[in-house]
């Protein structure tokens, strides 16, 4: 469903990100993308829901070109694209129930949406995202009160309610101690399995990869050097993707 | 993806020297022909001659350039060049610290000159200060000034409620063009097209334009403009308010975080929606505690203004001192000092609470 190929991405500074990356991602499937910091897996991702401009290259998304996509098209493409952040990057001082039903923007008026005028299905789908995630209760509070897995689930939450053909998520565990973050891993396993949403994630710790990946791709220097299953990731791979020096850390 | 680049940023290139180098030479040379100019026009021939009125004409500050530019030649191959040590081109060091370099001394001695040339043109006179009618004239308004004139407390009373308006009503009209041009005035929400960016510089000059020329000016202008009174006032408390509030708002929206803006875009929202969610939830509290804080400042203005027919209790003050009538103006300064402190602490109190 999504496929892409040979993409480029050099920003204004100089700096090449991305040197020529492509593979596909089959509907229904869990992604997981590894690689150091500064490899260009944030990149990659921000590139398929043009938050940053690629280069050069293409990317298809359900049979469309992307990367040609301006204005109205470009928003509806986003809307069917949800993302979730490292640093989860809710509303701040906007309560849960309005973190979660800013996912709806695009289908909802400007003017409605200024004035706090959602629809009823859409207040009625909120809180069943809101219990899916299971913050059932926390509607009203505020969601920079609350702890960093449930302000990530609220993310997760705002995600669902674009009703995403693909999420992206982008280092989703990074801030999270050890446990919080299987607690967020889980729940983005059963979306994927529960809802059928597509999962492409940015990770750093392998452990996590072997547990929840489906299929890994591994970037290095903006290049993709590795594709295949996550069990298949041995020393000599390991030593490849994250340098010589480099310790395998595990989190349990 | 930054730390990958190929080059160390703090690594200059040799474009980077020639431009750092060509400024220290600049520098140098304005600063050599400035006091060139002072040690002639001011300790030569203003207080060494006693000249009242020296002459002057436009060759004497080309001739000091000409000279400068010729010391500032001869400075930049020794270590007393301060555009040199300026724009970071002498290496640093380790042994001596910034105070015991050469170049601080000849600082030192241009601050000297201008301390001594300040001394001078602001005709400081201990004498005049202690003089025997000088201070009788003092003693005579402090003791009327200690008796305030009661009996003029209710017009005070409703001048200074005048301010008190006058100065809200200045803010609040400030407050939704300051709003919308503080947006503009971003840098980073305008630097993304050129045709934006120029907008930016365009309305950036222009606050800064009218920012730089002070409320008293501006009520000046007005009063001619609409007539001597509280209007007049009030427009120039407002006009000077949306530069300073607009800027300030400005630097704020420059400070947010990118992280909701990122995630509101990426829910596919329009540009307003990604304003209206991403940017206004971060400057709100902000904002409101800018926009009291410029009432209080307005209302502590609005008392100068009214010294040149802006209303209120400044113009007041204005007729009884223009009158000698110390007492009445005794009064008014207590009022003002009121209004000021009771503004002062409850904007305080107020912006602490909604933090």
């Amino acid at each position: 469903m999504l496929e892409i190929k040979d993409l480029q991405k050099v920003y204004p500074n100089g700096t090449h990100a991305l040197k020529g990356v492509s593979f596909n991602v089959t509907k229904g499937e869990f992604l997981v993308i590894i690689g150091l910091s500064g490899s260009g897996k944030s990149t990659l991702l921000r590139c398929v829901n043009r938050l940053h401009e690629p280069t050069s290259g293409s990317i298809v998304f359900e049979g469309e070109e992307t990367t040609t996509k301006r204005g109205k098209e470009l928003r509806s493409l986003r809307a069917r694209i949800g993302m979730i952040f490292q640093h989860f990057n809710l509303i701040p001082r906007a309560t849960v129930m309005t973190n979660v039903l800013s996912g709806t923007l695009s289908r909802t008026g400007i003017f409605a949406s200024i004035m706090g005028n959602y629809s009823v299905e859409d207040k009625e789908k909120a809180k069943k995202y809101i219990a899916i995630v299971g913050l059932t209760g926390k509607e009203n509070s505020r969601a920079d009160n609350l702890s960093g897995g449930q302000q990530q689930r609220v993310a997760i939450a705002r995600a669902l309610m674009q009703n995403p053909k693909i999420l992206l998520a982008d280092e989703p565990v990074a801030s999270l101690d050890p446990a919080t973050s299987h607690s967020v891993m889980k729940y983005l396993k059963k979306i994927n399995e529960e809802l059928g949403v597509t999962v492409v994630c940015n990770l750093h710790f392998l452990s996590l990869v072997r547990q929840y990946a489906g299929r890994v791709v591994a970037l290095k220097d903006g290049k993709l050097i590795y594709e295949g299953s996550p069990l298949e990731i041995n020393e000599e791979w390991f030593q490849t993707i994250y340098g010589e020096d480099a310790v395998e850390v595990t989190i349990n | 993806m930054a730390t990958q680049t190929e080059r160390l940023p703090h690594e200059p290139t040799n474009m980077q020297i020639v431009r750092k180098t060509a400024q220290a030479f600049c520098l140098d040379v304005f600063l050599m022909a400035y006091v060139i100019l002072v040690t002639h026009k001011i300790i030569y021939e203003k207080i060494i001659l006693g000249l009242r009125y020296p002459d002057f004409n436009w060759n004497q500050p080309m001739t000091a350039l000409g000279i400068g530019f010729l010391m500032a030649v001869a400075l930049f191959f020794t270590k007393f060049s301060i555009g040199k040590a300026v724009f970071g081109l002498y290496e640093d060091d380790p042994e001596k610290t910034v105070l015991k370099q050469p170049y601080t001394l000849l600082g030192f001695l241009i601050l000297i000159l201008t301390i001594i040339a300040g001394i001078f043109i602001s005709q400081i006179s201990i004498r005049e200060f202690l003089s025997e009618s000088g201070l009788n004239g003092a003693r005579r308004i402090f003791t009327a000034l200690f008796h305030p004139n009661l009996d003029i407390f209710e017009p005070a009373l409703f001048a200074a409620i005048e301010t008190i308006y006058m100065a809200f009503i200045a803010t609040i009209a400030a407050l939704p063009i300051a709003f919308i041009l503080g947006f503009f005035a971003a840098r980073n929400l305008m630097a993304d097209s050129r045709f934006f960016f120029s907008i930016y510089v365009l309305i950036r000059f222009c606050l800064n334009m009218t920012r730089s020329i002070e409320p008293l000016v501006w009520a000046i202008i007005f009063s001619v403009w609409v007539g001597i009174g509280p209007f007049a006032g009030m427009l120039a408390l407002s006009l000077h308010s949306v530069s300073s509030l607009a800027k300030l708002y400005s630097e704020q929206i420059e400070n947010i975080s990118d992280g909701p803006i990122e995630a509101i875009k990426a829910t596919g929202a329009h540009p307003i929606q990604v304003v209206w969610y991403g940017v206004v939830p971060q400057i709100v509290l902000p904002y409101l505690s800018f926009t009291i804080y410029r009432w209080d400042i307005n209302v502590r203005m609005a008392t100068v203004i009214g010294l040149v027919g802006g209303g209120g209790i400044g113009t007041m003050l204005m007729q009884y001192q223009g009158l000698a009538k110390w007492n009445e103006v005794g009064l008014l300064v207590l009022v003002i000092a009121a209004i000021v402190w009771v503004m002062d602490y409850s904007s305080s109190k107020i912006r602490e609470a909604i933090k």
